[in-house]
């Protein structure tokens, strides 16, 4: 049987792929977080995951508004990188698991989530920005990728992704091989892209999200989009998609690893956690 | 149990936020064109076409007038004001060759360098924090 070994909630941001791809690791303002990020990489390398399921967020790349999907759920067997609008990055592509996606997509309806089903998908930043900070190439493991919206209002509730989390538990739970899974979740922590309250972080709301979310993540389903984006700007409504990574975990949780760091337009937030209620 | 307080509900309704533009679906209706022709430019084959002939390109995606002035004024808070949705004006700022810290400063009305020294990382003394 299939089992859930660690959770990853991080931040994503284009700045971290120009960091990365500019070789700024010890540039002074980039290197605090290439190395908040290797313990988790170490303990990733470690954990030697089969599986990876990614809840993050496409930005206008694969999706448009003509057909805006709440849920994308990914089943294809490789994952190219989005072109952005400059061009992709010298990174290979995502491998896939469509068959254990499958598996996934029947046991979410069954849950009553119905994602829209995606074999052809790019993968934008979302998942890209981030995980040559977490792994080295070749990828550790195939990648089932779950994009939900987070920039079209009215997007899904907190609640909603705290129950998507419950939902991937049952249906990693349900499958018959013996794979152990690493979910992960990725999107901003406080941030504003656009207007006068551009550039708008607010690292103390960061760090009591991330003392929330290990230790009493309820109590973030019962904040409004509206609380979200007062406290952490408009587009850092994104954080609770960190939900569905915890919800996944279980009931308790051990901390791995926690960092935060706010140099320019966003706070950086990482945490790694084990499932201890079995 | 009630989650939210009478009245709240969880999804945003249309509550002034300061200083913020919430992308909501009458502002998706409005900045349409102008946003399916920001996410065109995710094909380096029409980033070619529209430097090539900016008007040529707006008209072809029946931008109005007033949001072809827009974009030819570079109007980053004019275009999110118009509907525009800041990721995909993204998309135009980097075919046009600007950033979005240079997006960021013309909406905050300062310069980049006025900007950038509110920022701890460039100001020095950011500090990261484990724990």
């Amino acid at each position: 049987m299939a089992r859930i070994v660690g959770g990853i909630g991080c931040s994503h941001a284009p700045s971290i792929a120009h960091s990365y791809d500019k070789g700024q690791q010890r540039d002074p303002m980039w290197a605090p977080l290439y190395e908040g990020f290797a313990p988790a990489r170490d303990w990733l390398s470690q954990l030697r995951p089969d599986l990876m399921i990614v809840v993050y967020n496409d930005h206008m790349n694969r999706f448009f508004f003509d057909a805006y999907p709440s849920f994308a759920l990914g089943v294809a067997d490789t994952y190219p990188q989005a072109d952005e609008g400059w061009g992709t990055r010298d990174l290979p592509d995502l491998a896939g698991d469509s068959r254990f996606a499958w598996h996934l997509a029947r046991s979410l309806v069954e849950d009553e989530f119905d994602p829209a089903i995606c074999q052809e998908m790019t993968v934008d930043h979302g998942i890209f920005s981030i995980l040559p900070l977490l792994a080295r190439t070749p990828w550790p493991a195939p990648i089932v990728p779950i994009a939900a919206n987070v920039i079209l209002h009215p997007i899904p509730t907190p609640r909603r992704f705290f129950r998507l989390g419950e939902a991937i538990r049952r249906a990693v739970a349900g499958y018959p091989a013996d794979l152990r899974v690493l979910v992960m979740a990725t999107g901003g922590m406080s941030h504003q892209l656009h207007g006068p309250r551009f550039g708008f972080t607010n690292p103390q709301w960061d760090n009591e999200f991330l003392d929330r979310i290990e230790h009493d993540p309820q109590s973030l389903t019962r904040l409004t989009h509206q609380d979200y984006m007062e406290r952490g700007g408009a587009e850092s409504v994104e954080v609770i998609m960190w939900l569905a990574m915890r919800a996944a975990l279980g009931t308790s949780v051990r901390r791995v690893h926690r960092y935060y760091y706010a140099p320019m337009l966003t706070g950086y937030g990482l945490i790694v956690l084990e499932g201890t209620a079995g | 149990m009630e989650p939210f307080p009478p009245g709240a509900t969880a999804t945003y309704g249309d509550a002034p936020i300061e200083g913020t533009t919430v992308f909501t679906g009458t502002r998706s209706q409005q900045g349409y064109r102008i946003n399916k022709l920001a996410m065109s430019l995710t094909d380096p084959a029409n980033r070619a076409a529209f430097t090539a002939d900016e008007r040529g390109y707006m008209h072809k995606y029946g931008l109005r007038q007033t949001e072809m002035m827009l974009i030819e004024r570079r109007d980053w808070s004019g275009l999110i004001a118009a509907g525009g949705n800041v990721y995909l004006l993204l998309k135009i700022a980097g075919t046009v060759g600007q950033s979005l810290l240079q997006m960021g400063a013309q909406m905050r009305g300062e310069t980049l360098e006025a900007f950038l020294h509110t920022r701890p990382g460039k100001a020095g003394g950011a500090g990261g924090r484990k724990s």
